[in-house]
């Protein structure tokens, strides 16, 4: 029973299955939009749809549990597969160099009166070595051994790639500082400071963004040692092991609250963030949008003309406790009066999102790809190949064996035949 | 520079064009020269192609590969380049009967997107840029071509009797042979296009796979694909049954391109 569970789990044909069922995944994880909630669901399709998607985990399929059995099981069925193969492997290639085994195998054959190490030659074979043969000395060459490896090369590489990116998922960590330049905020709690120094847009010349570029100090909270670097797309920085990448931006502003005249409080604000007024919590103002260019299209409601600081506005919402009481688009210089509470808006800015990793097994993935990508061209562009010349009454009879192509190799045999025969192609 | 490009682009439409007109001529009148004419066609356009593409990134001042006419026009490059190498190599000009329409279908979808060049955004600054979408070329293209061998060796099985078309393409074990071996191009450059695009995704965004619809389809190709080669070894599919997948694995590969941009953006919206 054991053994022949070990031998489907290590079967071709399970393989298929898995690689099958977990394309259908992938495209159904594609199709349907991921990470939402249950009433999202239950109003796009209906209550009935809802309820099988979250039954079945498909709101997030790439992290369902039956997603990551189907992955498992693929990675049982390669490790055990190649585990299995190592032997029969190391004897093929042991019988591969042995030209004995060439007459018991399929091959192509040919005939030829002279000169037979030219065919090796035109065949690119290495120069053929000689052996006994039936008492008589026969040319043996052998190449592209390694080929008979590809395969298993392949699915290691697969195997490592796939054990990288599980690892990576679980041990990893990942983290989002937001903030504008002069900010110093926590990193979560691995007790570091991050302070965005500088953070600048590069624009071209068409006023479309060439970069954005953030200069970044982080400090150890415990010891005070700090380093420093600048981040842009493309080429992020590694701090005290962590990797920052310069991910994201959006429009930060300062608010200011003022009672019966005085400053009470002056806080930046990056825009979907909420402030309550500190003497009185149940009023709270939320920074929905800012726009840059302010302009109200009809039907569409408040857009931006362009990029640029030309009329700002900035869209607010203000609660009472829970209640909406105010909701529009301040423009720069007005204010918002509630009762004795002023609230103005004023300095727009770029703030910049940071993000932090620490994946320690991305090393592994990557050497899981390039191991593939290597038992690929192995398995695919290094097809094993041999050819034995055995002396006969009429010159020398040519075995050759390819294994891979062999329709072709025989047709490529038999054209080094002519052409060292000098016999022209019909 | 891009206005040498615009010409060189119209005059290689017309050059496919002309290529495909031959080619189909060459099966109604049956005579090898004009398929000849047809396959020199298919390289002159092959050079014009070119020079277009190089045109347009002297002009643009970067690889033209970054939106979708650029994909496109290179997809056709792509196409032209591995059906020119297995016809020359496999001495099989009927191969261009079908990969002239394809690539003509190729180009003249390149020419119905916007031809604007525009500054890149700063996530396509990037030197892997290059080798992920010169790989994703060479793949698309030899799937293409795996493609239009499957549709010779299906139009092979019904027309037993043509004479004509037994004669100008290869036996059905070759036919087969020459499918498999585009598939395994394929393939080989969709692990390079997968790979590059992971090590190009973790310097951008931090995370070399983020399930990103145009990941998601690549990672579905390859599975098709990978499904074909362990199918021919486990169950021996040869012929028709192989031909059959690698016709349907070519849908993939579309909606890999078209589709996902179409209908399920993300990340690579741009692309």
């Amino acid at each position: 029973m054991l053994k022949k569970f070990w031998k489907f789990v290590s079967s071709m044909k399970f393989a298929i299955t898995l690689l099958v069922l977990l394309a259908l995944a992938c495209a159904a994880g594609s199709f349907l939009t991921q990470h939402q909630s249950y009433e999202w669901y239950a109003s796009r399709y209906s209550e009935r749809t809802a309820a099988v998607i979250y039954a079945l985990g498909l709101d997030d399929v790439y992290h369902s549990l039956w997603f990551l059995i189907l992955t498992a099981a693929l990675c049982c069925n390669l490790l055990f597969c190649n585990l299995l193969r190592i032997r029969p492997l190391i004897r093929k290639t042991k019988e591969f160099s042995d030209p004995q085994t060439l007459r018991s195998s399929p091959a192509a054959h040919a005939e030829i009166t002279q000169r037979p190490q030219a065919v090796f030659e035109a065949l690119h074979f290495p120069k053929p070595k000689e052996i006994e043969q039936n008492t008589e000395k026969a040319l043996f060459s052998k190449r592209n051994g390694i080929g008979i490896w590809g395969a298993w090369i392949c699915h290691f590489g697969i195997l490592l790639l796939i054990l990288g990116f599980a690892l990576g998922q679980t041990t990893g960590v990942e983290y989002a500082v937001y903030g504008v330049a002069g900010q110093t905020k926590p990193i979560a709690d691995t007790g570091y400071l991050l302070t965005i120094d500088d953070f600048r847009i590069g624009l071209n010349e068409d006023d479309t963004v060439s970069q954005y570029t953030a200069s970044l100090t982080v400090s150890d909270g415990k010891n005070g040692e700090a380093q420093s670097a600048q981040v842009s797309v493309n080429d992020p920085a590694s701090l005290f092991g962590y990797q920052f990448y310069q991910n994201s931006t959006g429009w930060a502003a300062d608010v200011s609250i003022r009672k019966s005249g005085a400053l009470l409080q002056q806080e930046t604000l990056c825009a979907g963030e909420s402030l309550a007024v500190r003497d009185l919590p149940s009023l709270a103002l939320c920074f929905n949008a800012f726009y840059p260019d302010f302009v109200m299209i009809e039907g569409k409601g408040p857009s931006t003309a362009s990029g640029k600081l030309l009329n700002p506005a900035y869209l607010y919402s203000l609660y009472y406790g829970d209640e909406l009481i105010g909701m529009n688009a301040l423009l720069s210089g007005e204010v918002i009066t509630v009762d004795d509470y002023e609230i103005r808006f004023s300095n727009p800015q770029n703030y910049t999102v940071i993000q932090i990793k620490r994946d320690r097994f991305t090393p592994l993935a990557l050497l899981g790809g390039l191991i593939t990508m290597i038992g690929l061209i192995l398995a695919f562009y290094l097809p094993p190949k041999r050819l034995l010349a055995i002396p006969d009454p009429s010159g020398y009879s040519l075995i050759g064996q390819s294994l891979k192509g062999g329709l072709l190799f025989s047709e490529q045999l038999s054209a080094a035949v002519k052409e060292v025969s000098g016999q022209s192609d019909p | 520079m891009l206005y040498a490009e615009n010409i060189l682009f119209t005059a290689v439409m017309l050059i496919y064009f002309a290529a495909m007109i031959f080619f189909f001529v060459f099966v109604a009148v049956k005579k090898d020269l004009i398929a000849k004419i047809g396959v020199l066609l298919l390289c002159a356009g092959l050079l014009l192609h070119t020079a277009a593409l190089v045109c347009r990134g002297i002009g643009a001042g970067r690889l033209p590969m970054t939106n979708q006419y650029e994909f496109a026009a290179s997809f056709a490059w792509g196409l032209c380049l591995v059906s020119l190498v297995f016809i020359l190599k496999f001495k099989f000009p009927m191969l261009g009967v079908f990969a002239a329409p394809v690539i003509f279908l190729v180009i003249g979808y390149a020419a119905m997107q916007s031809r604007e060049v525009r500054a890149l955004m700063p996530a396509l600054q990037s030197r892997w840029l290059g080798f992920h979408v010169a790989t994703a070329i060479i793949s698309y293209g030899a799937f293409g071509v795996s493609f239009v061998i499957s549709l010779i060796f299906l139009l092979r099985e019904r027309m037993k009797d043509q004479g004509f078309f037994d004669l100008h393409t290869p036996k059905r074990e070759k036919l087969d042979l020459i499918s498999y071996r585009s598939v395994c191009l394929g393939l080989l450059f969709l692990t390079f296009t997968i790979v590059t695009g992971a090590i190009w995704a973790q310097r951008a965004w931090g995370s070399y796979w983020s399930w990103d619809p145009k990941e998601t389809w690549s990672l579905v190709t390859w599975l098709v694909y990978a499904v074909y080669l362990h199918l021919r070894i486990r169950r021996g599919w040869r012929g028709k049954s192989a031909a059959i997948f690698a016709v349907a694995g070519f849908v993939c590969v579309i909606f890999t391109y078209i589709g996902v941009n179409t209908l399920l953006p993300g990340i690579h919206s741009y692309a």
